[in-house]
């Protein structure tokens, strides 16, 4: 059977060598080209009144060879409002731009020539609005409104989870310990910018190919906006080049529909080039938190108590969701009998933030992670002990009032690292630093939720099909955006039906040959789709087995069992072919069709007030990492030299796969931590291409270690749980630790650029020989190493670099 | 947009001399840029330099036939040099010169600078020529080849010229190459063996980043260690390459030391300029432009 350790995922090679369409490498030769016209940031504003388009600039866009049309607000069929939860996004902007990226003209084109000319020749007149661009601000009184007339202005959602009582317990506490922390926003980044394409077929058919996670609800999004019967429209998705939750949503599809709509049947494509992408794509929220934590003397955690304020920028996409989650993780994967969380969530004129990889807790990771490594410091305890302490078992109940009836291997996370070599011989590395270098090591603890959370089903309908040719066809229903899950489905239904991976094969969704099922996200993918998968591969072989009884002559199906391309008598090795018993059936029969829907915790507590679905969640990833870094004591630059994750996945389904989300996830959380530092002024994005945008090359990224502790969820398929967004949560949390074991100071604002650490270094250098302020456990840590030593002339010198000797040699 | 691809220096000059040429060396700085420009500002021929055999060699010559020797800082050359000059070909590329041999032999802050451009793909098409034209502060080959003390030879359809380096680069994106000329080859003065060349570039990553600050470094040691002459260039702190004569004599008749580059270091901060962008701070900037000076105590 195919073993899951040595079978390479099954779309690795048409990958690899670049066989592989995606949604714009189908699109027909013919297509028409869209494009939105995004004045905002070629005037430098990023909220104003619209007062029109100049018609001159229009007639000279008309006047390009090969420009169509110009669409604009008053084109849109239907409520011309996208959203996924709240519907406040205009597909095109009428009369007021809420973030410098907000479309307000929509051309036509028969070349992207064409189309780059007619986008060239628009003027919008723009008369500039006083904006809002912090989330603190935004909820002050007196605030510019975004939404103008909004009932609650532009707080967007707040939200409490309250057990027990916090307050109370933090008065008692005998250790109370406070901090505040920052995240910024991040850029998905994803090789594939948004793209799509889509023709108004002759019987009404809204046919729709597009780089999307989420196909099945899109329909309902655009057929809103548009005007349309969502079931008239059809989407399709194949592989997406990266998604990380920013194809969750519409992000061409409102205005490629649009623009399908009135381009007289012909096809028509829309793709973002990088600049667009980042202009308008959604981004990962800032996150501002102040959090106050209670504990014993011997470290049990006794009270958390925190605020969040969370900036969703000009829409709210998927913010009261990416809050909701964040506040359900913001105690961290501890038990903490007395907990407050509080949580704002604020409409700004910032770029749109929605979904991204680590949905709302890649965010609180650092700040429930700072303030226990604080506590470590504080009573002189080793950090992952103090983690040990505390940590969730199954059996607990968490921080929301959950008790945990799903798997929990937390600890044997921590057990791993703590006997890990980088840990254990944390000390002598540490003094081993070379000249001018600081070294550190750090541990971070997380978490991630799986799935939707109670009151949104989490469902995921599977078909599979016996072809004539005697091979298996599985109609995914969740899009692959290279996560992986394609491979998971085709690994699981091998498994289950007993085939070689070559008698598998995959359609990619298709609203009209699949079934509905849920998005591409929230860990949810492999466990549900998988379920659902291995529900309706059980089906198809019993009935196979049954049906093939006839043929062979066996009067029991189970003498029967499934063989690679054939039904075969277990004694008598007699056996039937697939692609012969698959002529004896109809189309009909030949179907399987099942369907799962995630479980969801019985005990719902009252704990939580202000969200109206989603909360709570019941089953969880757990990691804890490690990563050992050198800071430059010249740069305040930061490397990372070594990074492990452990990670409890339930069962390992596909090593790779399994490896490559702990390792994708780790690399993006350290390009969140360390280098990418999107930065927005005013609303204006400054970031605006990846010169700037310093997502981790090859180079910035050590060989990250994978680690899995044997783990089980009774649940999932074959025992597996969700890895795609836990490894992100580690990284910031783990460096942060990490900078502050080398140089003495925790960080709590990020990312931990360069000028943040050279300050920090700065500011310690007087003092760097007396020791750190807090937490003198030397068994764990010692004091800050003085920085080089300024010696006399005659001193000796520090120590060759390698690279500079064999330079100077050759020289 | 037409492209045309001359095979020699006077198929060359002929092509410049159309209205509306440019010159197409790797591209990684013209295609990027006009992709950004309105079509209205786009060059109607590109004179693409992969084919002039002539550009494209690297040699060492003896030297001394240098028109001016002279720069803005001195004398070119530093005294002890081996009179001799490595000419390097103004379409190599960056990956061509940071593989021969004679690069990495006699000029080894110049292999540092080509070590860490770009990346592998950026390095395989870039060339020196194009960089020198781009005349970006952020530049890393314009560093190390100023405090080589460099000349540039150029030509057109009416002749050939000599510039020293610092001459040629005038402003952000400002050369002194005239309408119709060609930046043909680099001349750069072999430094002696007592030289000791050292660069360092500080980007917000690994590769694919452009830099913060930079410093190349010529230091000439005399007896005992001590120091007979500095040459030191910082990159990305000011509109051209930044040169600072006080830090370079603060360090003549001192040693290597901690405390020497310290008051160096200082001396810096206290006189460079830089200016705050997406990438770093001012402070940043002038706080390791004097930093950077105490790596070379690890030379
Ligand atoms: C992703 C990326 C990363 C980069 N990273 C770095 C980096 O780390 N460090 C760095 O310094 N640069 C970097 N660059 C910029 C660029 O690669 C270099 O400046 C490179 O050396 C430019 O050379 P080129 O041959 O591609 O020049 P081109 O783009 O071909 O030309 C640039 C300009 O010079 C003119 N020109 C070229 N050759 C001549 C000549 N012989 N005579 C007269 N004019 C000429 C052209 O007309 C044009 O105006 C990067 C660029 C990219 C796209």
């Amino acid at each position: 059977m195919p073993s899951s350790k040595s079978a390479p995922r099954c779309d690795a090679l048409a990958k690899a060598t670049g066989a592989e369409r995606y949604a714009l490498d189908l699109a027909p030769a013919d297509c028409l080209f869209a494009g939105a016209f995004r004045p905002g940031a070629v005037l430098g504003i990023a909220h104003g009144r619209l007062r029109g388009l100049d018609p001159a600039s229009v007639a000279a866009a008309l006047a390009v060879p090969g420009v169509l049309r110009v669409l604009t607000a008053a084109d849109v069929p239907g409520t011309n409002r996208q959203g996924i939860v709240h519907k406040d996004q205009p597909v095109l902007c009428g009369e007021v731009i809420r973030h410098a990226g907000d479309p307000v003209a929509l051309v036509l084109a028969e070349s992207a020539l064409a189309l780059r000319r007619g986008l060239a020749a628009l003027r919008a007149d723009i008369e500039p609005l006083p904006g809002v661009f912090n989330p603190e601000e935004a909820l002050k009184k007196g605030a510019p409104l975004v939404h103008a007339g909004r009932k609650g202005g532009n707080l967007l959602l707040s939200a409490l989870i309250e057990k027990g009582d916090a307050r109370q317990a933090l008065k008692s506490a005998p250790v109370v310990l406070r901090g505040e922390f920052s995240t910024p926003v991040q850029e998905h980044a994803f090789l594939e910018t948004q793209c799509g394409f889509a023709q108004l077929l002759p019987d009404g058919v809204l046919d729709m190919t597009v780089s999307t996670q989420a196909p099945f609800r899109d329909r309902f999004e655009i057929g809103h906006a548009l005007g349309l019967d969502p079931l008239t429209i059809r989407v399709r998705s194949p592989y997406l080049g990266g998604g990380f939750g920013g194809k969750d949503g519409s992000t061409v599809q409102c205005l490629l529909g649009l623009a399908a709509l009135c381009a007289g049947g012909r096809p028509v494509r829309m793709a973002w080039d990088r600049e667009e992408s980042i202009l308008a794509g959604y981004k990962r929220h800032a996150v501002r938190l102040r959090y106050t934590l209670g504990a014993d003397e011997d470290g049990t955690l006794l009270a958390l108590s925190c605020r969040l304020t969370y900036d969703t920028g000009a829409y709210a996409h998927l913010g009261g969701e990416v809050m909701e989650l964040g506040m359900e993780h913001a105690a961290g994967p501890y038990r903490v009998p007395n907990v407050r969380v509080e949580g704002r969530l604020a409409y700004t004129n910032n770029p749109i933030a929605g979904a991204f990889r680590g949905f709302g807790v890649a965010q609180v990771s650092p700040a429930f992670e700072g303030l226990l490594d604080a506590l470590a410091a504080k009573l002189c305890l080793d950090p992952l002990e103090l983690r040990r302490k505390n940590a969730l078992h199954t059996g607990d109940e968490n921080s929301s009032g959950v008790t945990l009836t799903s798997s929990v291997h937390l600890a044997q996370c921590l057990d791993e690292l703590a006997a890990h070599p980088h840990w254990t011989g944390r000390e002598a590395w540490r003094v081993a630093a070379p000249p001018l270098t600081r070294r550190g090591v750090g541990v971070s603890c997380v978490f991630n939720g799986m799935g939707y959370g109670r009151g949104l089903p989490d469902m995921a309908i599977a078909k599979v099909e016996l072809t004539e040719a005697g091979d298996f066809l599985i109609y995914t229903s969740v899009p692959d955006m290279g996560q992986g899950n394609a491979a998971a489905f085709a690994l699981l239904a091998a498994q289950e039906l007993n085939q070689p991976p070559e008698g598998i094969r995959l359609v990619q969704p298709d609203t009209e040959r699949c079934h509905p099922s849920g998005s591409s996200s929230a860990g949810r993918t492999t466990y549900t789709y998988g379920n659902a998968l291995l529900k309706a591969c059980a089906a198809m072989r019993a009935k196979l087995l049954t049906r093939a009884a006839m043929a062979l002559m066996a009067d029991e199906a189970e003498a029967l069992e499934l063989v690679p391309g054939a039904v075969q008598h277990r004694t008598t090795g007699r056996s039937l072919p697939l692609a012969a018993l698959a002529r004896f059936l109809s189309r009909d029969d030949r179907l399987s069709v099942a369907e799962f829907l995630m479980p969801v915790a019985q005990d719902r507590p009252d704990t939580g007030r202000g969200f109206a679905i989603g909360f709570p969640h019941l089953f969880f990833a757990f990691a804890a990492h490690l990563a050992r870094i050198e800071v430059d004591e010249l740069t305040g630059r930061v490397r990372v030299c070594d990074y492990v994750c452990v990670t409890d996945g339930g069962r390992v389904l596909g090593r790779s796969c399994f490896d490559q989300q702990a390792q994708g996830g780790a690399a993006q959380g350290i390009g969140f931590a360390l280098t990418e530092d999107f930065q927005v002024r005013q609303g204006l994005i400054q970031t605006r291409d990846l010169s700037t945008c310093l997502i981790p090359t090859a180079l910035d990224l050590p060989d990250i270690e994978s680690l899995a502790v044997d783990g089980c969820e009774p649940t999932g398929p074959r025992g597996l749980k969700g890895v795609g967004e836990v490894g992100l949560n580690g990284p910031a949390p783990a460096l942060a630790a990490a900078l502050e074991d080398a140089i003495g100071t925790r960080l709590r604002d990020f990312p931990l650029n360069p000028e943040r650490v050279l300050a920090a270094l700065k500011k310690r250098r007087p003092s760097s020989k007396s020791g750190r302020e807090s937490g003198t456990n030397s068994a764990t840590k010692a004091g800050p190493k003085p920085v080089a030593k300024l010696g006399p002339e005659s001193g000796p010198k520090p120590g060759l670099k390698p690279g500079l000797k064999s330079e100077r040699r050759r020289a | 947009m037409n492209v045309v691809f001359p095979r020699s220096l006077p198929e060359l000059f002929a092509a410049l001399a159309e209205p509306g040429a440019r010159i197409l060396a790797g591209g990684t700085d013209l295609l990027v840029r006009l992709r950004a420009q309105p079509e209205a500002a786009a060059p109607a021929t590109l004179v693409s330099l992969e084919r002039i055999a002539a550009l494209h060699n690297v040699a060492e010559e003896a030297g001394g036939q240098s028109h001016s020797l002279d720069g803005v800082f001195g004398p070119a050359r530093l005294p002890g040099t081996l009179h001799r000059v490595v000419r390097l070909g103004a379409a190599c590329t960056h990956a061509e010169l940071l593989a021969h041999p004679l690069v990495r032999a006699r000029l080894p802050v110049l292999a540092q600078a080509l070590a860490v451009l770009g990346s592998p793909p950026v390095r395989n098409m870039g060339t020196l020529g194009g960089n020198l034209c781009t005349a970006s502060p952020a530049g890393d080959c314009l560093p190390p080849l100023l405090a080589l003390g460099a000349e540039v030879e150029l030509a057109s359809a009416s002749g050939a010229r000599r510039l020293a380096l610092a001459d040629f680069l005038l402003g952000p994106g400002r050369t002194a190459l005239a309408p119709g000329e060609a930046l043909i080859a680099v001349h750069v003065p072999v430094p002696g063996v007592d030289v000791r060349q050292h660069f360092e570039k500080v980007g917000r990553r690994e590769a694919l980043a452009v830099a913060v600050v930079s410093l190349a470094a010529l230091v000439r040691l005399g007896h005992g260690g001590i120091i007979a002459e500095a040459r030191l260039a910082w990159g990305s702190v000011g509109p051209t390459v930044w040169r600072c004569p006080e830090a370079e004599a603060a360090l003549i008749g001192r040693r290597l030391s901690l405390t020497a580059l310290s008051e160096a270091a200082a001396l810096v901060r206290a006189r460079v300029r830089p200016i705050d962008d997406v990438r770093a701070s001012a402070d940043y900037r002038r706080e390791v432009a004097g930093n950077l000076l105490l790596r070379l105590a690890e030379l």
